[in-house]
């Protein structure tokens, strides 16, 4: 008897679930799914895909302050890239690039997490520190780079009164080529260790409270607890951190324009001001567009490789 | 509940943007009526106003101004000359004059039947491109070297004519005890510190065309030798020209180099009595040779053949010796116009020494035109190389030449 | 188990489970307000200065012996309406950034389409790219269609600016729902926006005020785009307000400080009221 109807049930159109309604719905369904991507990949290709092609462009070009007149751009190839390569501030703006965001990031990174780890024991008043941490975010930076400028100032600044009090004779903070990229480096650590320490202190305290207890009784506490438990948790909040930060560091200049111009004598010039010098100071926005393909270039190399040696880790 | 009260909050801010949005910001400042709206483009703050005012009236328009931060000036006038949004009457920086006319954004001054008239010579030098004037300054300045009176009496020193007085003076003036420096120049790495070194540089022989010479190295190590003997501050190379000023105004250095334009702030200083005197020379036979400074204006080609006419006619207008007068008692510059800035000397002592410079001043694009900015961009490099003991003050000068 | 762990840690306000006893730790205190004044200092500079008249590099006092409000007088005077255009902006900005970044974080979390891990990527790509780059291909684009000088113009290129982080941080939370819950809606025959609306989003609430937070302070912070995009002073937001300030040679520090101190204020005033939202673990869970 089933083998009977089970043919005919088959010509029928089968289980019922190929009625031409169902078909129509799962592709509205899939043609919704894609409404809720649509709008962000209009907005990346609109304002940052038009300006990544146009900038590519433009470093091919020979484009001056004429071609804002007249439109004319003639092609160059790799002239562009040629001569920033060959450039004598090339390897400058490398190395102090380098320089730059690694010791920015390396200390903002440390700093941040320990004072994750010290803010997540409750104390009195803790919550309202945490809130001021915040403040150094919130200033513009435009202000805060010439406050900062003025408390650096080697004869009158703030800085070297305090350092005074102690017998410090007054340092050259922003004007010694040797110490001007340090003293960047410090105002950029003081402006990033409130994003660093915002996020590594969430990502501790998604950390469950079980684990802490269960390795205590185990006998491990504090600095192995930190190692086997705490690092092992919060392993993709630190990618995060660590290459939204690389990628943000690299891109700075307001902060070196207000502290240093870039100066003094290119101590303090990195790839970003080096862009800004090309095209807004020296008006040749070709090459001032090849340096800065360079940056994008170094930025994407980065998160490449970190991605790839933190693909084990990262559960994506 | 917490949720609702944020959307609601949320979605009113949405209406009111949107609504906002939806009547975008048009142009102001310019009522309507009779008559034809010029729009004026420029750096400077809403002082400047009624000097625009009074040739509005002149020439019988309506004068939309439009002030712009210093800094950010020539990268706004580029992105309106390639979206052909161009003001109709530009003011530009007179270095900046011969680049911007390169591009063939602007239109001559002779199309209006304009020109330099009694100007001193450095203003033609500045606003000509190719044998035609395009940008003509009212009212112009330059860089002379102010002085403490007080102090400069005290320490019995009178007001240097020559490097070796300046030196010797500096130093006498000089008491660490105080904090207080012999000297102070801004030493920076903008167009600022080139602007400020110049004197030292152009008077000495030295030639933008390539900066590596004898005459500039002694030049340079001049400079080097006043902050080496302690009478200038390490801090000269980050300090801009009223970082300077404030210097000098909070009695930190006894003598400066700055320009006119900070007479308003020197004057309302409390408790601070000052001159001015010419930049010394290395050797009396020498005359001093300083940079020309000011802000032109110009016509740019926006298309409209009557509006650039009128323009063309506010152009002149503000350049008449009258209108010079008025906008040097606003802003503490110097009539372009030969006599008639000696005559402003006269009432005007303060601004004698500027008048004088002037007369031998020297346009920056005189000789590079469109090719200044790198050759400035290689001085204060060599500057900054030679200050900052990176290099000696001729290899300085060579590595800046040669380099990029 | 995290995910849930993770839940209920965000809706319990991040409060850590106490079950010790609390003794004060007063030297923590200490340690934490002596640590503060350093990182604090030049904000207390900042105020400090904006509170003296007359106040030149080199005359300013450490203590502001005869405080005066000229400054801010002068700010708002000044700087009044250019502080209003920067709220609109940021809020707006806040808005469309949200309206646009929830439901791609969601889309991107939840569905398998095509190509999503590549877009992931060149979210993380657009963070690379230098502003001064974008604002200025921006220029002559929106010179073409008219969102120069205008808030819209100036609302869309902050959005477009902080949609990226949005996504990332949005999705990083969303992945971690459980599945179940909605898929249960799907079932009783909810189409996926009603899904989105009644259920991710209110569950989502901590990371989406926080990407919230994240893009005001963007937006508000944000000088490039108003320097590129605007020209006249109709529609300046506070920090080209500042930058012109600098610019006019200015010798009296008081406003401009007075106009800084100004501009840090609302987000002072958000920050603090959704502090516990930040920390209640809502990245941390989320980025599991």
């Amino acid at each position: 008897m089933t083998t009977a109807t089970l043919p005919a049930a088959r010509l029928r159109g089968g289980t019922g679930s190929r009625r031409p309604g169902r078909g129509r719905i799962r592709f509205v369904r899939g043609l919704a799914r894609w409404l809720f991507v649509v709008p962000a990949v209009v907005f990346v290709a609109v304002f940052f895909g038009y300006p990544l092609v146009k900038n590519v462009t433009m470093s091919l070009q020979h484009y001056t302050t004429t071609t804002f007149y007249t439109g004319e751009a003639p092609w160059v190839g790799f002239a562009n890239y040629a001569s920033i390569f060959a450039s004598s501030l090339f390897s400058t703006t490398i190395i102090n690039t380098g320089l730059f965001t690694i010791g920015s990031i390396v200390l903002q990174f440390i700093i941040g997490l320990l004072l994750a780890l010290f803010f997540k024991r409750h104390f009195p008043l803790s919550g309202f520190l945490r809130s001021l941490l915040l403040l150094p975010w919130l200033l513009p930076i435009i202000a805060s780079s010439a406050v900062w400028k003025w408390i650096l100032d080697q004869d009158s600044g703030a800085l070297n009164q305090f350092l005074g009090l102690f017998g410090v004779p007054p340092t050259p903070w922003l004007v010694s080529p040797s110490l001007a990229l340090v003293a960047v480096i410090g105002v950029n650590i003081w402006l990033g260790i409130p994003f660093n320490t915002t996020i590594l202190y969430s990502g501790l305290q998604a950390v469950p409270e079980e684990l802490y207890e269960a390795a205590s009784l185990d006998g491990a506490t504090g600095w192995r607890a930190f190692w086997y438990i705490t690092w092992p948790s919060i392993r993709s909040v630190v990618s995060v951190v660590v290459v939204l930060g690389v990628v943000y560091t690299l891109k700075v200049l307001d902060l070196i324009l207000g502290l240093t111009g870039g100066g003094p004598a290119n101590s303090t010039q990195t790839l970003a001001t080096w862009t800004y010098q090309k095209s807004f100071v020296l008006f040749d926005f070709g090459q001032g567009a090849a340096v800065s393909n360079v940056l994008i270039a170094v930025s994407l190399v980065f998160a490449v490789v970190y991605l790839y040696l933190n693909r084990r880790e990262v559960d994506e | 509940m917490k949720k609702s009260r944020i959307a609601a909050v949320l979605a009113g801010v949405a209406t009111v943007a949107l609504a906002i949005t939806g009547c975008s910001a048009g142009g102001s400042g310019g009522s309507g009526g009779g008559g034809k709206a010029l729009t004026i483009e420029d750096y400077y703050t809403k002082t400047y106003d009624p000097n625009y005012q009074i040739c509005a009236k002149e020439v019988g328009v309506k004068v939309t101004i439009n002030h712009v931060a210093g800094a950010g000036l020539i990268a706004k006038v580029l992105q309106q000359a390639s979206s052909k949004t161009l003001p109709d009457v530009l003011m530009l920086d007179n270095p900046d004059v011969q680049q911007i006319a390169a591009t063939g954004a602007l239109s001559p001054l002779s199309n209006y039947g304009l020109d330099a008239g009694g100007d001193v010579k450095a203003v033609t030098a500045a606003g000509t491109y190719k044998g035609k004037l395009y940008g003509l300054a009212p009212v112009i300045n330059s860089i002379a070297l102010y002085y403490n009176t007080d102090l400069l009496q005290a320490a019995g020193v009178q007001p240097p004519k020559t490097w070796d007085e300046l030196q010797a003076a500096a130093q006498k003036l000089t008491d660490p005890s105080k904090g207080q420096y012999g000297f102070a120049m801004s030493n920076i790495n903008t167009y600022e510190g080139a602007w400020q070194f110049l004197p030292f540089f152009w008077t000495n022989g030295g030639d933008e065309k390539d900066i590596d010479s004898a005459g500039a190295a002694q030049a340079l190590q001049f400079v080097v030798d006043l902050q080496n003997d302690g009478s200038m501050s390490k801090s000269s190379v980050s300090w801009a020209q009223a970082d300077v000023n404030n210097q000098f105004i909070a009695g930190k250095a006894a003598m400066m180099i700055n320009g006119p334009w900070q007479l308003p702030a020197l004057n309302a200083a409390k408790n601070l009595k000052f001159d001015s005197v010419p930049i010394p020379v290395r050797d009396a036979s020498q005359k001093i040779t300083s940079p020309l400074g000011g802000e032109a204006f110009t016509v740019p080609v926006t298309g409209d053949k009557d509006k650039m006419a009128l323009a063309g006619k506010f152009v002149g207008c503000l350049n008449k010796t009258s209108t010079q007068t008025k906008i040097a008692g606003t802003t503490g510059n110097v009539p372009s116009d030969s006599a008639t800035a000696d005559a402003w000397a006269k009432d005007h002592p303060q601004v004698a020494s500027f008048v004088t410079v002037v007369k031998t001043a020297r346009a920056r694009t005189g000789e590079l035109g469109a090719d200044w900015p790198k050759a400035a961009t290689k001085i204060y490099t060599a500057v900054q190389l030679a200050l900052t003991g990176k290099a000696q003050p001729a290899a300085a000068l060579k590595q800046a030449q040669a380099g990029d | 188990m995290s995910a849930t762990r993770a839940i209920r840690v965000a809706e319990a306000g991040g409060a850590s489970v106490a079950h010790r006893h609390h003794r004060p730790r007063w030297p923590m205190t200490i340690l934490g307000i002596l640590f503060l004044s350093i990182m604090i200092f030049p904000v207390y500079w900042m105020i400090n200065t904006s509170l003296q008249a007359q106040a030149g590099a080199a005359t300013v006092t450490w203590f502001p012996f005869q405080p005066t409000f000229a400054g801010y007088i002068g700010a708002i005077q000044d700087q009044g309406q250019n502080l209003v255009t920067s709220i609109i902006v940021a809020l707006g900005t806040v808005v469309v950034t949200l309206v646009v970044a929830t439901p791609a974080a969601y889309g991107l979390g939840r569905f398998k389409m095509p190509g999503m891990p590549v877009f992931l990527f060149v979210l993380l790509i657009t963070q690379m790219i230098p502003t001064i780059v974008i604002a200025n291909a921006l220029y002559t684009l929106f010179n073409d269609i008219g969102l120069l000088n205008n808030y819209l113009g100036l609302i869309l290129a902050d959005s477009a600016a902080q949609i990226p982080f949005a996504v990332l941080l949005i999705r990083a939370f969303i992945t971690s729902i459980p599945q179940s819950l909605v898929e249960a809606a799907l079932v009783d025959g909810a189409n996926n926006l009603r899904a989105f609306i009644s259920i991710v989003v209110p569950i989502s609430r901590n990371a989406i005020i926080t990407a919230a937070l994240f893009t005001f302070l963007g937006a508000w912070g944000d000088f490039l785009f108003a320097l590129t995009l605007t020209s006249k002073p109709d529609v300046r937001p506070v920090t080209l307000g500042i930058y012109n300030y600098l610019s006019s040679n200015v010798q009296n520090w008081g406003p401009v400080m007075a106009t800084a101190v100004l501009a840090s204020l609302p987000a002072a005033v958000l920050l603090i009221l959704a502090q516990r939202y930040i920390a209640a673990g809502a990245i941390g869970g989320a980025i599991k």
